[in-house]
């Protein structure tokens, strides 16, 4: 966006699950009104409106937010994520932990399961192979008020199982490279 | 939820950042990873004309071995430290505070800097830095200034940071060796805030504690040191019965606050857990070994 800008309305411009996206919006806008109401993708829910729930998970440049507490704005130059942009190929099949939520029954009313699937496709890159404890974990900033979780868990542990090793080479995050990330002590 | 309405900048470096701050004066507010400020604008808590992004200066990010420890780039979200184990190595306890900020989806958003400045009195990171005796750089056009930590947050979300000022990096002090570090927290479950936490930072030399760094958030109007329990540890054999006496004069002196999640006495209660729990492991941690 434009650094000089000094009106309330700023140029974002972004990626959209591999789609070149520009948009002028209120600076005011949250990542998670530019995508549902600008871009129409309503996958991504709007829970608890308060960093909470986790309903609103996104990735950005590869790595796991909540987009009802990130601006428009500081997403310009991001390559973002959606729900509708996780399914390979032509958006027919399904990513292997939305298969785990279908096999495993994962969801009862889905409300919480777009942002379920998306911090767990982050669990498992940062752990492949998770115990309970740390699927617990790594779902804690998600409420679902459905399954009681146990599911979801097993989800999570049955994703784990079919994805292990063929998910890791290709994301964005600079720093789940092997390598130190950038700047780190030397 | 939407914030109120503002106009928002991005500068390139740090200079655009002084010359952003310069203009727009105490209309203007400084948003890094946005995890604390934002969640406040859309309540209307707080409502800058001016929201400028920190994430453009690259002068914020980093980390740099110094003499007394690791130097810290204010923009250095929790994901990154978390990632980053040379840091970890040498700043005992400070793995294990990370871990229990928030969630995964705000680690990777919430920044350090971000933190400090925001001084939430339940923040967990103040803790394990006050117990790392670490120091910030506030830096403004014409001067740059460093304060202690314990003297840099004032009160209630209150700092001695000024408009002009940007806060850019955190220096944590690596503890001598036989150091060991440990962080517990009881926490509100849907906000992860503490309802209590304490950090402690203990060096054990021959079975004796010689040094004791203890803090504590969540508890008072803001994150502290907790000297009564360092005097009681200095010196003191690493023992799990000495080490669990120390707990108990925790709460001598503090009035804690209560709440709708917990109320001034629970709090206390919780304060001397964790602080029992806290030097224990920190001890273990420092290579103290002892029979169940």
């Amino acid at each position: 966006m434009d650094p000089a800008a000094n009106g309330t309305d700023v140029t974002v411009d972004l990626k959209v699950n591999g789609r070149h996206e520009t948009r002028t919006v209120p600076a005011r806008t949250l990542l998670v009104h530019f995508v549902r109401d600008r871009l129409g993708l309503t996958g991504t829910h709007v829970g608890c409106d308060t960093t909470q729930c986790g309903a609103c998970t996104v990735e950005v440049d590869g790595v796991a937010v909540k987009s009802c507490t990130m601006l428009a704005a500081q997403a310009g130059g991001c390559e973002i994520t959606t729900i509708e942009g996780v399914a390979p190929g032509d958006g027919d099949g399904l990513d292997p932990v939305q298969q785990a939520f279908w096999d495993e029954h994962g969801l009862q009313c889905g409300f919480c399961t777009p942002g379920m699937v998306m911090a767990i496709r982050q669990l498992l890159r940062d752990t492949p192979v998770p115990t309970n404890d740390e699927i617990r974990h790594g779902i804690s900033g998600n409420l679902c008020r459905c399954t009681g979780y146990q599911n979801i868990v097993a989800a999570a542990r049955s994703a784990a199982r079919t994805s292990t090793g063929t998910r890791r080479s290709s994301r964005a995050d600079p720093s789940a490279t092997s390598t130190a990330p950038a700047g780190e002590v030397s | 939820m939407y914030p109120a309405e503002f106009a928002y900048l991005r500068p390139p470096d740090l200079d655009g950042l002084y010359t952003a701050l310069a203009q727009h004066g105490d209309g203007a507010k400084l948003i890094a990873g946005g995890q604390s400020l934002l969640p406040m604008m859309k309540l209307r808590l707080a409502t800058p004309d001016v929201v400028v992004d920190i994430g453009g200066a690259r002068e914020l990010r980093g980390q740099w071995r110094t003499e007394q420890g690791v130097r810290i780039g204010a923009a250095t979200t929790y994901r990154e430290l978390q990632r980053s184990p040379r840091t970890l190595a040498l700043l005992p306890g400070l793995a294990g505070a990370l871990e229990v900020i928030a969630d995964q989806q705000v680690r990777a958003r919430g920044t350090v800097g971000g933190a400090l400045a925001h001084a939430d009195p339940t923040a967990d990171l103040p803790a394990i830095l006050l117990a790392l005796d670490a120091s910030v750089d506030l830096h403004s056009r014409q001067a740059e200034r460093r304060l202690a930590l314990s003297d840099f947050i004032t009160g209630v979300f209150a700092t001695d940071l000024r408009d002009d000022e940007v806060l850019t990096a955190v220096e944590a002090s690596e503890p001598p060796e036989g150091s060991g570090g440990a962080y517990t927290k009881f926490e509100q479950p849907a906000s992860h805030f503490a309802l209590c936490g304490v950090a402690a930072v203990l060096t054990v030399e021959a079975g004796t504690v010689r040094r004791a760094r203890v803090a504590m958030t969540g508890v008072t109007a803001m994150p502290s040191r907790l000297s009564n329990v360092e005097r009681a540890l200095t010196g003191c054999r690493a023992d799990p019965a000495a080490l669990s006496e120390s707990a108990t004069v925790a709460s001598e002196g503090i009035e804690p606050l209560g709440d709708l999640h917990a109320p001034p006495e629970y709090r206390r209660h919780l304060l001397e857990v964790a602080t029992r729990d806290a030097v224990r492991t920190a001890a273990a941690r420092a290579g103290v070994r002892w029979s169940a």
